[in-house]
């Protein structure tokens, strides 16, 4: 298989996280005006080259790469070569390789599923913000191809971090509301965004459209003001954060709005309620109950159809039931500092949940969720007390579940340590606020007895992604540095709204 | 550190000096004072340092490696604030005025000069050159002309007693290397084969260990010679009697530094007591070797070390806090701040500047594996914030994959703040040098006390390969008399093809460096012989071990253009543009070819076999007192003077045009971004070969470096870890906008401390001349965005 490659840049320090090598793809769709390398935009011409060789190149340059860094797709437009993409980040992938393309979002849809995937930094172009203006900046009619790529990540695989970006062209998008604009049409992926970046245009390209003989359809535009640009970026920044703030809220009150009592969901036809109760008597779970007590045991535990989507039982709720699966699929599952669902355990038929909770009398911390419509038997607490406290076979049960359950959170524990960096650098500091924070007339102050390795260790981020993020915070003003081992906090809120 | 108690060990004093007095049948009388050695030594680990001279010992015994970061470091006292700032006045105002100040009255000698100060009350650590800073000293040692037309160019005039005299009854370096010169050896001086050849002034590049006066005082080093002396037996050869005569010369030189310090009130016939002393002595030792000899590049060593024990030995007896432990650093750093030299304005042209290399190695690993980071190490680097930056003292960072990585990043992040500092592969000279050797110069890593170079400047092959082609004729420089060709190297036949083929070519090259090795040889054992006899630089061989090892350094200049050239010839097709004389004085290229700086084998091979097979040409040939034969890729700043000095080449690069500075790839052939180039420059080899150094100068403006201070320090960091792991020697860092370059060209006073990283050295930007700061605005800067 063959490639076009226009050009590489062996050290490419910020298009994406780390050291990285750039290869840059020949060919793009889009046509924008502010387009500095215009040379790469025909389809046709550059260098041929096998995902083989590109594979080679890396090697060339890994030990640059430290522990972020790795291989960069720019173009033109990456995607636009689907197949030669996708089987160059295999190969790269199958070596253990960072990899990250920067792209507009406009090529073969047909190998996003096979590229997606195998992106760990995604760097989304944001032209502009309405399908006019896109059509204006881009030559392209193509505002809903965009929104129908980024709509389609998730679908698409993509379990990376995304960085925005979006050339500030003075007179088109310099401006409070255009910024508004851009985070409103970043929400679908708000959850994956680790940076938003302005980058103020500039005429360094122009001189390429005299070469190339291609009109040059910003001329007489000044190059855009970086200092305006950079208090865009802190602004778009600010508000950011408050939308995913934002988000929460709203997630919150709609899940609230899904908590009914179980009474009300009881199951109404008494067919179908015996029917259940003979099947339960079978379950080993009630075995070791006595014929007698049986009756009772039925007779006081409440049937209910819950629906899917809606809940069960929720964080805090204290225990008042055992709940057992009678048929179908409940989720439990916790709502992450980055508000990402995190599911730890999928329940089904038979399965039961809630028998600890009973045995130590702790409210619940997690949220169960029904996944397809599901009856669900809720043995009240003082049977359960009764009839299964003192019986070896449900303690024993409960047992097994649990260990299968701290199994699974283990692993867990190994997941969760790549989510979204800046919420967990700002989930680390929020802690570190609490525990020793000292407020002072700049801010709040913290002493830090860790270094940037511990600190990186105590959030589960890498050294250079936490030296990275801070930089990142000072830069939006959210922190000031003080040596390596002071850091004071000057605003708790917008730290909080990556977070809380 | 440690605190086990000398008396643990040693009872009394007696064993230390039974040891020193075993078996010897000469002495009858101590030179030193035993007592004193025993109170100064008072908390050290003993060892063979103890019994002997042996500073490394004393070293790996007593230091306290600092696995820490930066924030223990504090800022200067008022004190340092108020020294600097009278000194930085005086700097600047040398620069504006292009002026400078000269004792005229008397030459250059350890004890000539009466005590000078910058404010006598305010310094920890004291003595000057002079009678006053930065007045510079005469030495005609080295050449007479020197001096006279250095004095002519800034209207001046010495005493012209004092001349007459001089030349009346003395010889100098110079006058004996041209008595002995043949015409062979001057003519490829004066078309500019060899170029920088250290025949006219000191040679330098020899690092006295200058440790050796605070740890032991000048009595018992002064005893240890005169015992030298004495057990040199034998027949009277030509090399015993020599080394007989320098022996005394050293002992003279010793009574000269003790003198000499005496007059600034420091007892250094004993060892330093404390931290402020030994910090003291240390410098004294290097101020005696700069009063006695104007070497072009005379480097401090590796001290930070050194100095931390004795630091660290009085913050635990709370004698000093960290800000006086700072203060004695940076007052030591002023110091070695207004080292300077009598130059001519065309020596400072050549090197762009008025460097004096006072090169300092920082970090660095042990032979044990233990990092020799010490809190000193920071402080040092610290001084770039405490002071400002400044070109001087040439501050290299030996850096190794196991160096702390908070050290790695704060160097880092000074490059940033500074691009005042070098860094140097620990890891490759280590294995050679062991853990206790320095950097002369740039590159050059030498044993402190141990070895010693003769510095031979460097060929230019470049013209070397137009040679190949032009049959030997220079293609620029005519006869001054004929006005003919000059045929500077005999038995080459012109080429006459229309097309140059490689194979040809190459042989033809092979015999130009051949016979250019010779004659190099020949006339570096020239100088070196004359040096040795009118300019010996009693000083700092005192502060040597008596059997000192000996380099000759031997240098090349143009390598980039050399590679492309026969690339060019090997892979496109290269048409000589010849004139009526058969010299090719431009050539057709057609076609494309590979080079140096893409990481590309095709082309950085042939690099490093013209390179191979040059050291190898030169080893054919026996050095003067059987010296060892190293090379460098390092051409300091006269990558600009061999430019133009050099007819157009087959890659391209048209007459006068400068070459690339050291190993660095030619300007603008680097197409794949600065990693690439690192890459290439990575394969050049060390071991063997450049053992005496390869340079490679590196500018990047910050905005690609990383988006915000914390990410350039990261990514930094990291590019020199990927550097220095592929077995890559040396890296200048220069973390500039091109902007800002132009600006302070336009506008110098904005602007009075700027300081680059060129070659493998620093320099104030406003003390280069237009046609250097342009060299440098133009050289590749790496501004992907």
């Amino acid at each position: 298989m063959i490639g076009l490659l226009h050009s590489i840049e062996t050290m490419g320090l910020v298009d994406g996280p780390g050291t990285r090598t750039i290869f840059f793809l020949q060919g793009c769709p889009l046509r924008c005006a502010y387009c500095h390398n215009p040379d790469t935009q025909k389809k046709t011409g550059g260098q041929e080259v096998t995902p083989q060789r590109i594979l080679e190149i890396a090697r060339r340059y890994r030990s640059y790469y430290g522990e972020e860094g790795g291989v960069t797709f720019s173009g033109g437009e990456p995607l636009l070569q689907g197949q030669f993409l996708a089987a160059c980040l295999q190969l790269l992938k199958q070596e253990g390789y960072n990899t990250c393309i920067d792209t507009s979002g406009f090529g073969n849809a047909k190998y996003y599923p096979e590229i997606l995937p195998l992106v760990d930094t995604l760097i989304l172009d944001v032209k502009a913000f309405d399908r006019k203006s896109f059509a204006d900046i881009t030559g392209i009619d193509g505002f809903d191809v965009y929104l129908k790529f980024i709509q389609n990540l998730d679908l698409y695989g993509f379990k990376g971090q995304i960085w925005v970006r979006h050339v500030m062209v003075p007179g088109y998008t310099d401006n409070a509301e255009s910024m508004q604009e851009f985070i409103k049409i970043i929400k679908p992926i708000s959850r994956r965004v680790d940076r938003i970046e302005i980058l103020p245009y500039h005429t360094a390209g122009v001189k390429k459209y005299e070469e190339l003989g291609i009109p040059y359809r910003l001329e007489g535009v000044e190059p855009m003001d970086k200092d305006r640009a950079k208090e865009l970026e802190i602004y778009a920044n600010k508000l950011f954060a408050d939308s995913l703030k934002q988000d929460r809220r709203e997630r919150e009150e709609k899940k609230q709005a899904k908590f009914k009592s179980l009474k009300d969901r009881e199951v109404a036809s008494e067919a179908e309620k015996s029917e259940i109760l003979k099947n339960l008597r079978n379950l080993p779970l009630l075995s070791d109950v006595a014929d007698e007590d049986a009756e009772t045991v039925l007779k006081e535990v409440i049937l209910s159809n819950i629906k899917a989507g809606e809940y069960i039982f929720k964080t805090g709720d204290l225990p008042e039931f055992m709940y057992l699966i009678y048929k179908g699929q409940m989720k439990i599952f916790f709502n992450s500092i980055d508000g990402e669902e995190q599911i730890f355990y999928i329940y089904t038929d038979g399965d039961f949940v809630g028998g600890l909770n009973l045995l130590v009398d702790e409210p619940y911390r997690y949220i169960g969720q029904a996944l397809t419509d599901c009856k669900v038997v809720a043995i009240p607490r003082h049977i359960f007390d009764r009839y299964f406290y003192n019986s070896p076979v449900v303690l024993r049960s409960i047992l097994v579940k649990s260990f299968e359950r701290i199994r699974w959170a283990e692993e867990l524990i190994l997941r969760l340590s790549t989510s979204n960096a800046s919420m967990k650098t700002a989930g680390l500091l929020l802690k570190l606020v609490k525990r020793i924070g000292v407020k002072t007339d700049e801010g709040i102050r913290l002493d830090l007895s860790l270094n940037r390795e511990e600190l990186g260790n105590y959030s589960g981020l890498r050294r250079e992604t936490i030296t990275r993020k801070l930089g990142e915070f000072r830069e939006l003003g959210y922190i000031e540095l003080v040596g390596n081992r002071t850091i004071i906090v000057k605003d708790v809120e917008a730290l909080e709204a990556y977070v809380l | 550190m440690n605190t086990q108690s000398w008396d643990k060990y040693m009872p009394s004093t007696a064993h230390i000096t039974s040891f020193f007095w075993k078996g010897d049948m000469y002495m009858k009388q101590n030179l030193f004072d035993r007592e004193e050695m025993a109170k100064a030594w008072e908390g050290f680990v003993p060892g063979n340092w103890s019994e002997e001279i042996d500073v490394r010992d004393f070293i790996q015994k007593n230091y306290t490696p600092y696995l820490g970061d930066q924030s223990f470091l504090e800022g200067p006292t008022d004190d340092t604030k108020s020294l600097w700032n009278k000194v930085d006045e005086m700097i600047q105002e040398e620069v504006r005025s292009k002026t400078i100040k000269v004792d005229l009255e008397r030459f250059s000698g350890i004890d000539n000069f009466a005590p000078g100060y910058i404010d006598k009350d305010r310094e920890l650590i004291v003595g000057l050159q002079t009678d006053e800073p930065l007045k510079r000293i005469m030495n005609p040692y080295g050449g007479f002309r020197m001096v006279k037309n250095a004095l002519e160019a800034y209207g001046m005039e010495m005493d012209p007693d004092l001349e007459q005299k001089f030349n009346e009854y003395r010889k100098t370096h110079n006058q004996g290397v041209f008595d002995a010169y043949t015409k062979e050896m001057r003519t490829v001086r004066s078309v500019g084969l060899l170029t920088g050849l250290p025949d006219a002034y000191g040679r330098g590049r020899i690092i006295g260990d200058y440790r050796r006066v605070p740890l032991y005082g000048v009595d018992y080093l002064k005893e240890m010679r005169i015992r030298d002396k004495e057990n040199l037996t034998g027949p009277a050869t030509d090399e015993v009697i020599r080394l007989r005569e320098e022996f005394t010369d050293q002992i003279r030189a010793l009574d000269a530094m003790k003198s000499m310090a005496a007059k600034y009130g420091c007892d250094i016939g004993r060892p330093a007591r404390n931290a402020q002393e030994a910090v003291q002595w240390l410098y004294l030792a290097y101020l005696a070797a700069v009063k006695e000899n104007n070497g072009a590049a005379m480097s401090f060593g590796r001290n930070t070390a050194f100095i931390d024990i004795y630091i660290e030995r009085d913050l635990q007896k709370g004698l000093i806090d960290e800000k006086t432990a700072q203060a004695l650093v940076d007052q030591l750093v002023i110091k070695l701040r207004l080292v300077r030299h009598l130059r001519t304005p065309e020596y400072d042209q050549l090197f762009a500047g008025d460097p004096t290399w006072v090169t300092e190695a920082i970090g660095g690993i042990g032979l044990d594996g233990r990092p020799l980071v010490t809190k000193t190490a920071y402080r040092f680097l610290h001084t770039l914030t405490n002071l400002g930056t400044s070109p001087e003292p040439n501050m290299t960072v030996l850096w190794s994959k196991d160096l702390p990585r908070e050290f790695k990043e704060y160097c880092a992040y000074m490059s940033i703040k500074t691009a005042s500092i070098q860094y140097e592969n620990d890891d490759l000279m280590r294995p050679i040098y062991g853990d206790d050797y320095a950097i002369a110069c740039c590159v050059s890593a030498m044993r402190v006390g141990k070895d010693m170079q003769f510095f031979g400047a460097r060929a230019n092959l470049a013209k070397a390969l137009l040679y190949a082609i032009n049959g030997g004729v220079d293609e620029i420089k005519r006869d001054k008399v004929t006005g003919g060709p000059i045929t500077v190297i005999s038995g080459i036949e012109k080429n006459t093809e229309e097309v140059l083929s490689y194979d040809t070519v190459v042989e033809s090259f092979k015999k130009v460096m051949d016979k250019l090795a010779e004659i190099y040889v020949n006339t570096m054992n020239t100088i070196h012989y004359m040096h040795d006899k009118y300019a010996y630089e009693a000083s700092q061989l005192a502060l040597h071990d008596p059997d000192v090892h000996r380099f000759i350094a031997f240098g090349v200049a143009g390598l980039s253009i050399v590679a492309d050239s026969l690339s060019a010839i090997k892979y496109a097709k290269v048409k000589p543009i010849r004139n009526e004389e058969g010299i090719a004085i431009d050539f057709e290229i057609e076609g494309d070819f590979p080079r140096y700086g893409n990481d590309d084998d095709r082309v950085d091979s042939i690099a490093v076999e013209v390179n191979k097979y040059f050291i190898e040409a030169l080893r054919r040939h026996p050095a003067y007192r059987n010296a060892e034969h190293t090379l460098s890729l390092l051409t300091i700043t006269s990558n600009v003077i061999y430019g133009k000095k050099t007819g157009t080449t087959p890659d391209g690069r048209k007459k006068g045009e400068p070459f690339a500075p050291g190993a660095n790839p030619s300007n603008g052939a680097d197409k794949l971004g600065a990693l690439a180039s690192l890459n290439s420059v990575a394969k050049l080899p060390y071991k063997g070969v450049n053992q005496d150094g390869i340079s490679n100068t590196f500018s990047i403006v910050p905005s690609a470096l990383g988006k915000n201070l914390d990410e350039r320090v990261v990514n930094l960091t990291n590019i020199m870890e990927g550097y220095f792991n592929q077995n890559a020697f040396h890296i200048n860092v220069n973390v500039l906008d091109k902007d800002l370059l132009i600006d302070a060209m336009e506008n110098p006073e904005k602007y009075p401390n700027l300081t680059i990283r060129v070659s493998g050295y620093a320099v104030r930007f406003n003390q280069l001349d237009r046609e250097h700061q342009l060299d440098v605005i133009n050289r590749t800067f790496h501004e992907f965005v």
